[in-house]
């Protein structure tokens, strides 16, 4: 008896303990952050979350997953570094050897959809919050300008993806088609340009945010690349208009620090010289910067012998595109480095490769921190004029035209009479190659090359003995392991 | 005030008055009658004198032990006192005291060992009462292998139990799996040590345990809920002696030296060259002139052991008590590369009344580690043809390996810390079968993380510096904490009345697990040497920038060791006869990694035994003394995920760089998904157990076969890329299920021969393991990829219907001979003659991913060890070999060559010219003959002589000359040979990862030892 009574006593004891603290004892909330539920719910946090989708381009596997595999893929760079170093990672991308589980395919592909659901998230619970409605808006249209950014990045490299607008996709999803993928970058954009400042209404702390220039300038060259001339005169001629911008005097500054949300800069991603991503870095230029003495990075993208000799005579845009050894650059000798040979040949006897680097990276400085500070322009202002000139020589309308590109070679040019003479020609096919010509001069290794030549049709010829296959390699193959996830309902490009 | 104080007064001296009569009476009693019972103990079967039994006047703590001819001498305090004559293997006997002063005993064998006692979750079972499957090891056994962590010690040991180390690294604790890999995630047993339920046991000094209990089915360890499904290892730690008398103490010491146990052949500098020259013509001049480098020589060296542990053990009247002080020190192979820890272990009972005692049972163990880098896998890869030093001697560039005595010269990574466990509690005794047990225990760990890397560049040959640099002097630090409490109540009633008997015990536990840490980096620090390594804000702040731009901080809750839990348990026993016995337990959990309506989980087991030698019609089997049959069936759960698996969570640490001075802005997004259904998996399991002694035990044999299958298991899942979580990221997900069934079998014959006394042991585990199911309807990945490779190729895809983490890549058949053959045959692009042709395994015409399947699986199907102790006048000699069969290891550090690096041997067996070899293909740095195939599967079954001792214990007769009560001198070696057809370091390659494991990637190998020590007791 007396025991019943003891155990009962015990066991209400610790049921009166446990009973009304239990749902409280048992509760863990999540610790040092948020849950997605509670965000954002404030105009303080719109802002953060606005501020998220550019944080993605400044992500390593943003440029093109890691590597510069665009200007690799192109006849202007190749892999670069030494001769073994990410041989049959990077190597590959190099004389289209690449396969579906080739390295930085998925790490490219996911990072997209990563600053894709960012933008989502804004674009769908912004408006949702009782705040300013003008910066309201502006988010919004943030948000809209850089998705579409993102989704033209992928259907240029993958054709049609499956199209995420939401925060929560469902399971399963296919490819949409190019077309429909067409479609939403363009609603974005055109949305994008609609609701967006001009560069001169931003402070100058927020330089660096999507602006309606850049909108203008991206539609501009989503029309060229469809071919749909018209429409690309139309909005490079706004950007043009808005005369919100003007080319750097100095070629160099066009890319290099001093034009740093210059006037040319149309739409860049800010960095700062911390060797991290996490810390304000950006790795783009220290994968490419100078091997060895001084160190200042990979070395990976070597501009080739091809682009070198392509340049017109006394061009100044080759040193401001190329580093050679023995070059000094703000007061630094350029030595190279010593696992790499100063030229490769191949068994003929043929220069394949001499050792050199991307000078349009190249930032000023005394370690290899100095590289992360590198601002990679993504837009900028002569592209929009050659962009402009080209779109007006296709809608014959070569006087202009011609306007537009001279503007780009007088800078060019810098005052020196000698070189680079303004041209004058109006045949149309003539002026096409020369602006052609013209965009792989003044863009080159900024990784434009390789979809201009796919754009045009003239990757064939020009990419063909470097291993390129019509009808594959327009595209770059499905990540393997993204259509193993799906179980199938993503399907692979042809020749893949 | 002054009234109240008098009265208190009153009430104590009165009281103080009346204690101290008894208390004088008392004493009076006991002087009057105290006497001597002297006599000798001896055993029936041998005719024997036992030394060592225990003889113990009933209900008191004074007792004695015999001497070494079994004699003995007590001092009797009544005129009817009852003495209890106890020893293992025999039927304890009480004999009534009357007037003799000469008491001669002669004990009988057990025919069952009924008293044998067994620890099981919260409680202990007489050994014949036991319906679940258990596996038992003593402290002789726990202490013959020389290791940082006790649990080495059950490899071999204990059927059922698979135990491989990850590495040779100083301080590695292994991986220990109970009945196969019965999940996708974290597949570890918990610990149970004194009742404090824990992740590992690395902190316990292995001559403070007394067991270790391994609970295998579902009867046993469904006892512990939601934490039982992975098996569970209960430890008993030593604690007081049990019988009142003077204290023993007994010091250990040993020394020993380590060293790799083999090389692999990788080429010399020769063959290397040859090797070249022949992938690019004219690489070297002449090959006999190059220099060879033996890199794993430069980094490999014999380095010494030390283990010392004293203890103290005795008890008086009221206190037990066990006091235990360690000093193990291991120094790796490999240069700054040690592990060195103290072991402080204090354990008190006090026995306050009859019917009331409590006790602590305390461990301390500071710490510390120093970590090499993984120059391992460096000297592998290492071009033999280039000299670590220059003519100048600096260190000489290997690209795109780096020089790894660069590395190892400006390594200083330092790990330090404390964990204390501990619990104190208190027992109530009523009615003499009801025991009130209440316990608080505390797991607490504090850690402290160290690493200084000096500014240093390795240079070219031409002098421009290499990519093995490091820019500025960088320090490192991080801090952690955990702390766990657990209280535990429980009521055991354990009753005999007449043919029926009850142990059962209910319970209510709460436990609360909470952590943090913190890190941060700092560059630029000022001087190399280690008083200058405290970072200050010119380290981690970039003042003339304004920004923090050479700095890392983070600062974060352990989401492993971030949880609470309440549960109430209960289990009854009951034996009818001796003969018929039935278990009932169940367990309910609530954990707070499950949102609220998925928050409890329940988990029942019952179970049956059948003691068929108690039976009347097995009177007349006189050979055979135990037959008893045991079946269970239960449920048990894992929650082993991080708590952070439902939430899906902000990522508020980015930022972004805006504005004309490039300032840095705050931004947050989306982060990490969540998956907020996970509720626990659980494991189904049946078990059916013989267990048999014959010839009055001396052949003993435990048979056990078990079905044990998993669903809903907690896995993460590759989620498809436009979820956006980034590359590479998983939400985890109630998503698979995995069978494993088997039969284990433990056979021993113990017996002597003259003075020879043998043991002879075999046991052995049977298991097939299967993957049931994965991703179930939440329509993600039906087959999970693992064992990532350096470059990120995974290697392992569990699919229904194979092994858990079974290697996926190309078969292969030959290789191309000519260019004709090339021709006729499917093949990739990059194939070329003389490399490996892959076979079309869907016969689709082309070789594409299509054609990976599945190339071998690591999980071993029979896992053995095999023990022998013989015992010859003072010598013991003892050895135990361990083995594995069926499993197959993917050679990862050969696969991964994004760079030029050194071969194994076999390469030089490669094809050159039609008809060279149709096995190897031709050499070449990386590329096509690299893609994961069959090539890099090897044979992973080995038989290891895992331990061997030899031991002299000096006769009693001498060592009490100089005061001792034994002394033993022994000599020993670990892992003294393998028999094995695998090319690495060693074929036993576990990984905390099971989607990983059985993959090479060339870590730090595991070692022999050669030890010698001393045993001494007084």
């Amino acid at each position: 008896m007396k025991a019943k009574t003891s155990i009962l006593f015990i066991l209400a004891i610790s049921g009166l303990l446990a009973v009304p603290g239990c749902k409280k004892f048992l509760q863990k909330d999540l610790q040092g952050t948020m849950t997605q539920e509670s965000f954002p719910v404030s105009a303080s946090d719109a802002l953060l979350a606005t501020n998220a989708v550019y944080t993605t381009t400044r992500e390593w596997y943003y440029h093109s997953g890691g590597y510069p595999i665009l200007d690799i893929m192109s006849d202007d760079a190749r892999k670069g570094s030494n001769p073994s170093d990410q041989l049959n990672t990077v190597g590959p991308y190099d004389n289209f050897k690449i396969t579906t589980t080739q390295d930085g395919l998925d790490r490219w592909w996911s990072e997209m959809y990563v600053g894709i659901k960012r933008a989502n998230v804004v674009i769908e619970k912004v408006p949702l919050i009782s705040m300013d409605t003008a910066l309201q808006n502006r988010y919004l249209a943030e948000a809209h300008f850089l998705r579409g950014l993102f989704y033209f990045d992928m259907v240029r490299a993958w054709g049609g993806v499956p199209l995420v607008t939401t925060t929560t996709p469902p399971l399963k999803l296919s490819r949409s088609s190019e077309t429909e993928t067409f479609a939403l970058v363009m609603a974005d954009l055109l949305y994008a340009e609609s609701h967006l400042p001009l560069r001169n209404s931003y402070s100058s702390t927020d330089l660096g945010r999507a602006t309606k220039g850049a909108a203008d300038a991206l539609l501009a060259r989503v029309y060229l690349f469809r071919k749909d001339f018209p429409n690309a005169e139309k909005y490079a001629k706004l950007v043009i208009s808005s005369n919100q911008y003007s080319l750097e005097p100095d070629f160099i500054d066009a890319n290099g620090v001093n034009g740093n949300n210059g006037p040319e800069s149309i739409f860049e991603v800010g960095a700062i010289q911390n060797e991290g991503t996490e810390g304000g870095g950006d790795q783009y230029a220290n994968t490419q910067g100078v091997r060895g003495t001084p160190n200042r990075g990979w070395g990976f993208n070597r501009p080739t012998p091809s682009l070198t000799n392509s340049f017109e005579a006394g061009d100044p845009r080759l040193k401001g595109t190329v580093i050679s050894l023995k070059d000094t650059i703000d007061g630094v000798i350029i030595i190279g480095d010593g696992s790499t040979p100063a030229v490769t040949k191949d068994s003929a006897g043929n220069i394949l490769e001499v050792q050199c680097y991307n000078r349009k990276v190249w930032v000023p400085g005394t370690s290899t921190a100095s590289q992360w500070a590198h601002h990679r322009r993504l837009i900028r202002y002569a592209d929009v004029l050659l962009m402009a000139a080209e779109a007006l020589n296709e809608d014959n309308n070569p006087t202009e035209a011609l306007l537009y590109l001279n503007m780009v070679r007088a800078r060019a040019r810098n005052g020196n009479p000698g070189i680079l003479p303004d041209i004058t020609t109006t045949s149309q096919s003539e002026l096409r190659d020369i602006i052609f010509n013209e965009r792989r001069h003044e863009l080159a290794m900024e990784g434009w090359r390789f979809w201009d030549l796919i754009r045009t049709g003239r990757a064939p010829a020009v990419l063909g003995p470097l291993g390129f296959i019509t009808g594959t390699h327009e595209h770059l193959p499905i990540p393997q392991s993204e259509i193993d996830i799906s179980q199938g309902s993503l399907t692979q490009n042809p020749g893949y | 005030m002054i009234k109240s104080f008098t009265l208190l007064q009153k009430v104590v001296s009165k009281r103080a008055i009346v204690s101290v009569i008894l208390l004088l009476s008392v004493t009076s009693i006991a002087f009057a009658q105290v006497r001597t019972v002297k006599g000798t103990v001896t055993a029936s079967d041998s005719r024997e004198t036992l030394p060592g039994t225990t003889v113990r006047l009933k209900d008191s703590p004074t007792g004695t032990v015999t001497d070494i001819d079994g004699k003995y001498s007590i001092q009797v305090k009544q005129d009817k006192a009852i003495l209890v004559f106890s020893f293992i293997g025999y039927t304890t006997q009480e004999i009534e005291v009357k007037t003799q002063k000469i008491l001669d005993v002669v004990l009988e064998p057990a025919k069952i060992s009924l008293q044998e006692v067994v620890v099981v979750g919260y409680g202990t079972l007489r050994k014949s009462d036991l319906t679940g499957s258990v596996g038992s090891l003593k402290s002789e056994d726990i202490t013959k292998i020389t290791a940082l962590d006790p649990v080495q010690s059950l490899q071999g040991k204990v059927a059922g139990v698979q135990v491989a180390s990850l590495s040779g690294t100083p301080g590695e604790s292994p991986m220990v799996l109970i009945r196969g890999v019965g999940t996708f995630n974290n597949s570890s047993p918990i610990y149970v040590v004194d009742g404090n339920i824990l992740d590992d046991i690395s902190f316990l000094n292995s001559a403070d345990i007394k067991s270790m209990e391994v609970l295998k089915d579902a009867s046993a360890t469904a006892m512990y809920g939601s934490r039982g499904a992975n098996g569970v290892i209960i430890v008993t730690t030593k604690s007081g002696s049990a019988v009142e008398g003077k204290t023993t103490f007994s010091v250990t010491g040993e020394y020993g030296l380590q060293s790799v146990v083999k090389d692999i052949k990788l080429l010399n500098g020769h063959d290397f060259a040859v090797i070249a020259n022949r992938i690019s013509p004219g690489t070297y001049n002449n090959v006999d002139a190059v220099s060879s480098t033996d890199w794993q020589k430069l980094i490999f060296h014999v380095a010494p052991v030390y283990n010392f542990q004293v203890s103290a053990t005795g008890a008086s009247k009221a206190v037990q008590y066990y006091l235990g002080l360690g000093y193990f020190k291991q120094d790796g192979i490999i240069d700054k590369s040690n592990y060195q820890r103290f072991t402080v272990k204090f354990d008190n009972t006090f026995n306050l009344a009859p019917w009331f005692k409590f006790g602590t049972n305390i461990t301390l163990t500071p710490f510390s580690q120093q970590i090499a880098p993984d120059v391992t896998y460096q000297a592998y890869r290492a071009i033999p043809t280039i000299a670590p030093y220059y003519s100048n001697g600096q260190f000489a560039a290997l690209d795109g390996v780096g020089n790894p005595l660069a590395d190892l010269e400006n390594s200083n990574n330092f790990r330090k810390g404390v964990r204390g466990v501990g619990n104190m509690f208190a027992e109530l005794t009523f009615l003499k079968s009801i025991t009130l047990k209440s316990s608080i225990g505390i797991d607490g760990e504090y850690d402290k993380a160290e690493s200084f890397t000096p500014k240093f560049t390795v240079f070219e040959p031409n002098g421009s510096p290499s990519q093995q640099y490091n820019q500025y002097p960088t320090l490192s630090k991080a801090w952690s904490d955990n702390l766990t409490w657990l209280w535990e109540n429980t009521i055991s009633y354990v009753k005999d009345i007449k043919k029926h008997s009850v142990n059962a015990v209910v319970g209510y536990t709460m436990q609360n697990t909470t952590s943090e840490s913190v890190g941060l980096t700092g560059k630029n620090i000022i001087r190399d040497g280690p008083n200058y390594w405290y970072i200050n804000p010119n380290y981690i702040y970039d003042a003339a920038n304004g920004v923090n731009t050479i700095s890392s901080i983070y600062n974060s809750v352990n989401p492993d060791q971030y949880y609470s839990m309440i549960s109430f348990l209960g289990r009854i026993n009951y034996t009818f006869d001796r003969r018929y016995i039935l278990t009932v337990t169940f367990r309910g959990d609530g954990s707070s990694k499950f949102i609220q309506q998925n928050r409890w989980g329940y988990f029942p087991s019952v179970a049956a035994g059948w003691n068929i030698t108690s039976e009347k019609f097995m009177k007349n089997i006189s050979f055979l003394s135990n037959l008893k049959l045991r079946a269970s069936w239960g449920q048990v759960g894992n929650d082993k995920i991080p708590y952070t698996g439902r939430y899906s969570q902000v990522d508020n640490s980015l930022i972004t760089i805006f504005g004309a001075t490039s300032s840095s802005n705050p931004a947050a997004s989306y982060g990490l998904l969540g998956n907020p259904n996970l509720k626990w998996e659980v494991t189904s399991q049946t078990d059916i157990g013989l267990e048999t002694g014959f010839l009055n035990n001396r052949l003993t044999g435990e048979f056990d076969f078990y079905y044990k299958k998993t669903d809903n298991i907690l896995v993460p899942l590759s989620i498809p890329g436009y979820f956006g979580n980034g590359a590479g990221q998983q939400e985890w997900f109630n998503a698979a299920s995995i069978l494993n069934r088997g039969f284990e079998f433990n056979v021993s014959w113990k017996d002597k021969i003259g003075q020879l006394k043998y043991g002879l042991g075999f046991l052995g585990t049977i298991n097939h393991n299967e993957v049931l199911s994965i991703g179930g309807n939440s329509g993600v990945d039906s087959v999970l990829l693992g064992g990532y490779l350096g470059n990120g190729i995974p290697v392992t895809r569990s699919k229904v219907g194979l092994p858990v983490g079974a290697f996926y890549g190309y078969e292969t058949d030959g290789i191309f001979q000519t260019q004709a053959e090339l021709n006729a045959y499917p093949h990739m692009s990059g194939a070329g003659v003389g490399d490996l042709r892959f076979v079309d395994v869907n016969h689709d015409g082309k070789i594409d991913g299509k054609d990976r399947t599945f190339i071998g699986s690591p999980i071993p199907t029979f896992i053995f060890g095999f023990n022998l102790d013989l015992e010859y006048k003072g010598f013991d000699f003892s050895v135990n070999i361990q083995g594995q069969t069926g499993n197959k290891i993917f050679n990862a550090k050969d696969a991964v060559r994004p760079d030029p690096y050194n071969f194994e041997t076999n390469v030089m067996s490669g094809w050159y010219a039609a008809g060279t070899s149709y096995t190897e293909p031709r050499a070449s740095y990386g590329g096509y003959n690299y893609i994961p195939s069959d090539r890099f599967i090897q044979d992973g079954s080995f038989v290891r002589i895992r331990n061997l001792i030899l031991g002299y214990t000096l006769p009693q007769k001498l060592s009490t000359k100089i005061c001792m009560q034994k002394l033993r001198f022994y000599l020993k070696v670990d892992n003294l040979y393998t028999f094995s057809k695998f090319t690495g370091y060693s074929p036993e390659i576990g990984s905390s990862n099971v989607l990983s494991s059985g993959i090479d990637n060339g870590g730090y190998p595991i070692t022999a030892l050669y030890a010698f020590g001393i045993n001494i007791s007084m």
